[in-house]
C-alpha cells in the first residue's frame, strides 16, 4: 500500500506540472490549450532524436524544451490572434477548437514521421529506500524535477515583477492594463513558458516510463482533468490536484484495474465541477 | 437659437473668459479635441473638447449616463476613439493601448477600482509601480497619505472596506508617479463622510502640484476641488467654466445643486 501511495505521488507531481501549464494559459487568455499534451510529446520526440545523434542529455533537454516553447509561442502569435479579439464564450470556444486543431496537426505529423519513436531516459543507480519502500532513482529524479519546477514557478509568480504582472492579468485584466502591463506580451511569454513546462513534464515522465509519439491526446486529457479539478486559472490548485489525482490514479489502477483509471479521473473532474466549481482550493491564483 | 447658444458652451466657456487662463493655454497637458466614442457602433460621447493644464484640477460633472465614464475611459485607451483625438503633452494618446497610456504618466482610477483582490495591499501597490523600478520613496508617500494602507499592508485587497479599497485604488495609481491623475466617480459606494475625506485627499494631492481630472455626480464636492468644470449632458459638453461661475449658473444650480 505504501508503495502504491508513493508511486501515486511520483505520478501526481508530473500530473501537477502538466495541469499548471494548462491552467496558466486559461487564466491569462481564457484559452483551453487542447494541444498541451502534444507540446509535451513534441518536446520529447525532439529530445529523443537529438539523443540518437549522440548528443548528451544536457544538450537534448534544452533543445526539446525550446522546441515545445517555440511551437507554443508560434501558436499564440498566429492562430490565437483572432481568438483574443473575441470575448466571453466565443473566445473560449474558438480557442479550444483551434488548439484542438494544432494538437491534431502535431499528432498527425509525429505519427507519420516518427511512429515508433519514444523518449526513454534511464537514470542509473541502486534503488533508494523511502519510508521502507525501495524507490527507483529515476522516479526520485523525476519527482525532484517536478517539485523544483513547481517551486521555481511559485517563486516566479509570487516574488518577481513579471510573475506578479502575470497574476494580476489572471485576476483583473483591465486593472493590469491600467498599471501599464501589456497583457498580450505577458500572454505570449507565458504561452512559451507553458510549452517549456510541457516539455519538462515529458522529461520527468520519460524517467519513469517511455513517452511515445502518440501519447499527446492522453496527456492533454490528463492536463485538462487536473486543471479543472484544481480550478481553472489556479496554479497552486492545479499542483495540489495533480498530486491528489496521481494518488487516486495509482490506487484505483492497483485495486481495480488500469482500464478504470481514466473513468475515475473524469469522475473526479465532474464531481469537482458540481460540488466545488472554483476548484479544490476554492480560490484563484 | 440665440438663447440656446447662450446656454451652450460659449457663454460660460472658461476659454473665452479671463477667469481661467489655463483653458486657453495651447500647451495644455491634456487636450481632447472633437472626441467621439462609444460602444458597439453607437457613440455615447459626442464631439467633446476638453483641456487640462499642468497643475490644474478639472471636473467633469453630469448626471448618470451623461457619458462621463465613457469619456474618461476613451482618454485612457480602454475604449476606442471613433472620431477626434486626445493629446498628452506632445504625445498623441489616441490609438495607444491602455497600458501605453498608463506608461506615459496618465493614471486612471476607475469607479469599479479594478483592484487585485487576492493580492495584498503591498502587492497591489507594487503593481502600480510596474513601469518603473521599485521606489521606496513613493511607497512611503502613499503610506503617509493613507496611513490605513500602511497598517494593512499584508491584507488582501478583496477583504477591505469600500473606503479602504478606494484609498488603495488611488494609492496604486500614485505609485506610477503620474503626471495626470484621472478619477471616475471616486466617491462611488462611500458614505458621505468618507466621500468628503476622499476629496480632502485629492485637494491635498492637488496642492502638491498633481494635475487632476475627475468625473463626479456629486457636484458640490467636485466644484469644491476643481478650478474648472465641464457639464456633460447626453454625451456633449453643455457648459464649461470656472467652478465659481458654474456654481452660480442657474441651470447648474437647478439641475445639479438642488437649488432653485
Amino acid at each position: 500500500m505504501k508503495a502504491v501511495f508513493l508511486d501515486g505521488i511520483v505520478l501526481g507531481l508530473q500530473m501537477g506540472l502538466l495541469g499548471v501549464g494548462l491552467t496558466l494559459i486559461y487564466g491569462l487568455g481564457g484559452v483551453l490549450n487542447l494541444s498541451h499534451g502534444q507540446f509535451a510529446v513534441l518536446g520529447a520526440i525532439v529530445m529523443a532524436r537529438v539523443l540518437q545523434h549522440g548528443a548528451s542529455l544536457w544538450m537534448a533537454v534544452p533543445l526539446g524544451l525550446l522546441a515545445a516553447a517555440a511551437v507554443a509561442v508560434l501558436s499564440d502569435l498566429t492562430i490565437m490572434q483572432p481568438v483574443y479579439r473575441l470575448r466571453g464564450e466565443a473566445r473560449v470556444l474558438l480557442g479550444l477548437l483551434l488548439m484542438l486543431g494544432v494538437g491534431t496537426i502535431i499528432d498527425g505529423y509525429l505519427e507519420w514521421k516518427y511512429p515508433i519513436e519514444a523518449l526513454n531516459i534511464r537514470i542509473s543507480g541502486d534503488p533508494i529506500s523511502i519510508i521502507g519502500v525501495p524507490m527507483r532513482v529515476g522516479s526520485l529524479v523525476a519527482s525532484a524535477i517536478a517539485l523544483a519546477a513547481g517551486a521555481a514557478l511559485f517563486v516566479f509568480l509570487r516574488y518577481t515583477t513579471f510573475g506578479r504582472a502575470t497574476r494580476s492579468i489572471i485576476e483583473d485584466e483591465e486593472g493590469a492594463r491600467l498599471c501599464g502591463i501589456n497583457p498580450a506580451l505577458v500572454r505570449t511569454l507565458i504561452f512559451g513558458l507553458s510549452g517549456a513546462l510541457a516539455g519538462l513534464v515529458a522529461v520527468s515522465r520519460a524517467m519513469t516510463s517511455p513517452v511515445i509519439s502518440t501519447a499527446g491526446v492522453e496527456l492533454t486529457i490528463l492536463a485538462l482533468i487536473v486543471a479543472v479539478v484544481g480550478g481553472l486559472g489556479s496554479v497552486s490548485g492545479a499542483f495540489v490536484a495533480g498530486v491528489l489525482l496521481g494518488i487516486v490514479n495509482t490506487v484505483s489502477a492497483f485495486y481495480i484495474g488500469t482500464y478504470i483509471t481514466t473513468i475515475v479521473l473524469l469522475a473526479a473532474a465532474a464531481l469537482t465541477i458540481v460540488f466545488r466549481p472554483a476548484g479544490i482550493l476554492g480560490r484563484r491564483a | 437659437m440665440a438663447e440656446s447658444a447662450a446656454m451652450g458652451s460659449q457663454s460660460a466657456s472658461g476659454a473665452a473668459t479671463p477667469h481661467s487662463p489655463a483653458a486657453a493655454d495651447p500647451e495644455a497637458l491634456l487636450r481632447v479635441e472633437s472626441l467621439s466614442s462609444g460602444y458597439l457602433g453607437e457613440d455615447v460621447v459626442l464631439d467633446v473638447n476638453l483641456t487640462v493644464a499642468a497643475g490644474e484640477a478639472v471636473a467633469v460633472i453630469g448626471s448618470n449616463g451623461a457619458g462621463k465614464t465613457t469619456l474618461l475611459k476613451t482618454i485612457c485607451g480602454l475604449i476606442p476613439t471613433t472620431a477626434g483625438e486626445t493629446r498628452f503633452g506632445s504625445r498623441r494618446l489616441t490609438g495607444l493601448g491602455a497600458h501605453r497610456v498608463a506608461r506615459l504618466g496618465v493614471a486612471f482610477v476607475p469607479a469599479e477600482r479594478h483592484l487585485f483582490n487576492t493580492m495584498s495591499v503591498e502587492e497591489n501597490l507594487a503593481l502600480g509601480a510596474y513601469p518603473h523600478r521599485p521606489d521606496p520613496e513613493t511607497l512611503d508617500s502613499v503610506f503617509e497619505l493613507f496611513p490605513r494602507l500602511g497598517e494593512r499592508r499584508g491584507q488582501h485587497a478583496g477583504t477591505m472596506s469600500g473606503g479602504e479599497q478606494q484609498m488603495l485604488a488611488v494609492g496604486r495609481a500614485l505609485m506610477s508617479r503620474p503626471r495626470l491623475l484621472i478619477l471616475d466617480e471616486p466617491t462611488t459606494g462611500l458614505a458621505p463622510v468618507l466621500a468628503s475625506e476622499a476629496y480632502a485627499t485629492l485637494g491635498r494631492l492637488r496642492g502638491e502640484g498633481l494635475t487632476v481630472l475627475v468625473a463626479e455626480q456629486h457636484v458640490p464636492l467636485a466644484l469644491s476641488l476643481a478650478d474648472r468644470a465641464y457639464v456633460l449632458d447626453h454625451g456633449r459638453v453643455d457648459l464649461e467654466g470656472s467652478s465659481a461661475e458654474l456654481a452660480d449658473n442657474p441651470e447648474v444650480r437647478r439641475a445639479y445643486l438642488g437649488i432653485s
